[in-house]
């Protein structure tokens, strides 16, 4: 579980890049943070993966105050962060293997939980070749791969099919709704309306570094009084800039 | 953490085992000091070798009887020239030719001045040594002649010569020998410098350049543990460069007549073990530093740029020591890389030093390490260096 509380970050004296973020992200639902570019999500997430420290507020990870004790709140997460890079000279499976030891797993059962991520994403194929090459795709599965070795029980995913084609897209949600019956808490952000419309449980959306609306999907149809989803976001928002594909 | 260390180190030098190329780099720049040395050394004792007795062709040889006869007592060998001489001194396989003209024998008893040529190329380095001989044997020969007429006549031969120029040569080929020998500390030091460049501007600046540094920084490895790593993957680099570099000068200094030269250096098996003891722990300090800049720079080409420049740093003093060496006071080895390229030429030259100057630089490298590595962990954990900055 996550909660974010009264976050807020600025950059420099004039750029405010979160204002008030709270919200909270419950195990085994799917949340989604969704908002215009700019919005302040990936500075959100950022702070919830301890790498931005938060000038005001904080978050808790399954209860770990990720600004006091951030070693072990990273020890409950698994991230795909917006720099996703992969060593180009490592094979697929040297990426997971690196980052299971840095979790502190060895021996057998390192090899054991690299072999079923591998199942799991389906790239048994590519597990022993140089990452140098690898489509859009298959560097987001590696870049998976070593987010989940440790098994988190929290997933935090910036933009995560950004970039990805339709096939891609689809093992990136097949995979979210598995992490989440399997009662895991999944939060991921997203500039695409539709991404978040066909995956969330709950929608928690930012714009100008602010929770403009935090609910189900039917919960905001219901309290802006739209029909469709869409015009759900354009009516909280005040402007569809930047969340249509 | 040491475990974590561990994982790090192993996996960048994975890494960098499989990047050829810039392994090659790194493995190839520590022979070219020896390379060089191999090289001057070898031509040094060609020019300056004195034992060699001096090779003058002549042409009419038959006009100068008493000045072949002089000649070859002072060790002259004398042999018929061959035809295409001039060409033979422009290409280099002769240093020298005697002409005597035909009408030498009639102006010498004449008592007139004979004239006499001597083919030289001036441009020719490794022909001075011989041309300065047969030269100064030909106005030898002249002035005792000379001398001899004078006497015939009554007079004090002095009141010809009333000033008499001696030179005296301080760039004897000991001299030359012993200062390229300094140079043997700078490309040591200079070894752990360039030995880690590579895996240094690749583990910082270029993690972050292809976005792996968020990710790994993710781990709830501490960040001391993995720069801890990373350094330590750096120094390996340095470390094998310094050996390599010092087995190829080993290698070398038996190829190479250093007793032709009359040079007194050691480069013996405990020579090289002091001299390793030397400059190994200098690798501690230049890897950590290296690892400090390269977290700095935007790229790894600017990273590349930055440590290159700090290749410098080593060949200051280096250049100096290896001009006019200096007497070595006990906070000389204090001072990074000074310390080492001093230790380094003490050991050489076969000077007996003791325990403390090795442990004061040994030291001060550490501790310069220490400091590098503390500075870099506390940057890894500010945004600006993180996220990169624009």
């Amino acid at each position: 579980m996550i909660e974010a509380r009264n976050l807020h970050k600025r950059f420099g004296p004039k750029v405010t890049a979160v204002e008030d973020v709270s919200f909270t992200a419950e195990d085994g639902v799917i949340t989604g943070l969704l908002g215009p570019n700019g919005a302040g999500k990936t500075t959100t997430m950022r702070m919830l993966y301890t790498l931005v420290r938060p000038d005001r507020g904080t978050a808790l990870v399954d209860g770990v105050d990720v600004v006091q004790r951030p070693q072990e709140a990273r020890r409950a997460l698994g991230v795909l962060p917006d720099a996703r890079g992969l060593y180009p000279r490592l094979t697929a499976r040297e990426h997971a293997r690196y980052y299971g030891e840095l979790h502190g797993l060895s021996g057998a059962a390192l090899d054991r939980r690299v072999d079923e991520l591998l199942d799991l994403l389906d790239m048994r194929d590519i597990a022993d070749r140089r990452t140098e090459g690898f489509s859009q795709g298959e560097r987001v599965k590696v870049a998976m791969a070593r987010a989940l070795v440790h098994g988190p029980r929290n997933v935090l995913l910036d933009e995560p099919t950004n970039g990805l084609d339709v096939m891609s897209t689809r093992a990136v949600r097949t995979l979210l709704r598995r992490l989440r019956d399997e009662g895991r808490c999944v939060v991921f952000s997203s500039h695409v309306m539709q991404e978040v419309a066909a995956l969330c449980d709950r929608i928690v959306v930012v714009a100008h570094g602010r929770v403009v609306a935090d609910g189900t999907p039917d919960a905001l149809r219901a309290s802006t009084g739209k029909d469709s989803l869409e015009e759900a976001f354009v009516a909280t928002i005040g402007t569809d800039q930047g969340l249509m594909q | 953490m040491t475990r974590l260390s561990f994982t790090v180190f192993r996996k960048e030098l994975r890494d960098h085992m499989r990047d050829r190329r810039s392994l090659l780099t790194a493995l190839m720049w520590p022979l070219v000091g020896p390379a060089v040395f191999l090289v001057m050394f070898n031509m040094l004792a060609s020019w300056y070798r004195q034992d060699r007795p001096l090779e003058l062709p002549v042409v009419g040889r038959e006009h100068a009887p008493s000045l072949m006869a002089f000649l070859e007592r002072y060790g002259t060998k004398l042999e018929d020239a061959p035809e295409d001489y001039e060409e033979r001194i422009r290409a280099g396989s002769l240093d020298a030719v005697l002409l005597v003209p035909d009408d030498y024998a009639e102006s010498y008893t004449a008592g007139r001045t004979a004239k006499v040529q001597l083919v030289v190329d001036s441009s020719r380095q490794s022909a001075r040594q011989s041309v300065l001989r047969a030269r100064r044997l030909l106005e030898e020969y002249s002035l005792m002649l000379g001398t001899q007429r004078l006497y015939a006549r009554g007079i004090a031969p002095e009141l010809a010569i009333p000033v008499r120029v001696q030179e005296a040569d301080l760039a004897t080929p000991e001299r030359t020998a012993a200062g390229m020998l300094n140079m043997v500390p700078l490309f040591l030091v200079i070894a752990a410098f360039a030995g880690g460049m590579q895996v240094a501007s690749d583990t910082m600046a270029g993690e972050r350049e292809r976005g792996s540094l968020e990710p790994l920084l993710l781990n709830p490895a501490p960040r001391g543990a993995v720069v801890t790593g990373k350094w330590l993957a750096t120094v390996a680099m340095a470390l094998a460069s310094v050996v390599i570099t010092l087995a190829a000068y080993l290698l070398v200094v038996r190829r190479v007549p250093l007793e032709d030269l009359g040079v007194k250096a050691r480069f013996d098996a405990p020579a090289a073990l002091g001299m390793a003891a030397a400059v190994l722990p200098l690798t501690l300090a230049a890897s950590a530093v290296q690892m400090w800049v390269s977290t700095y720079a935007r790229s790894f080409k600017e990273a590349q740029t930055y440590l290159s420049l700090l290749m410098v740093v080593p060949m200051l003093p280096g250049m100096v020591l290896a001009l006019s060496p200096l007497q070595p006071k006990l906070w000389m080895f204090a001072v990074p890389v000074l310390g080492q390229e001093l230790l380094a030429g003490e050991v050489m030259r076969g000077e007996p030093l003791g325990a403390l100057p090795f442990l004061i630089a040994g030291a001060s490298s550490v501790g310069l390490a220490l400091l590098a590595l503390t500075v870099t962990t506390r940057l890894l954990t500010q945004e600006r260096i993180v996220f990169g900055r624009s």
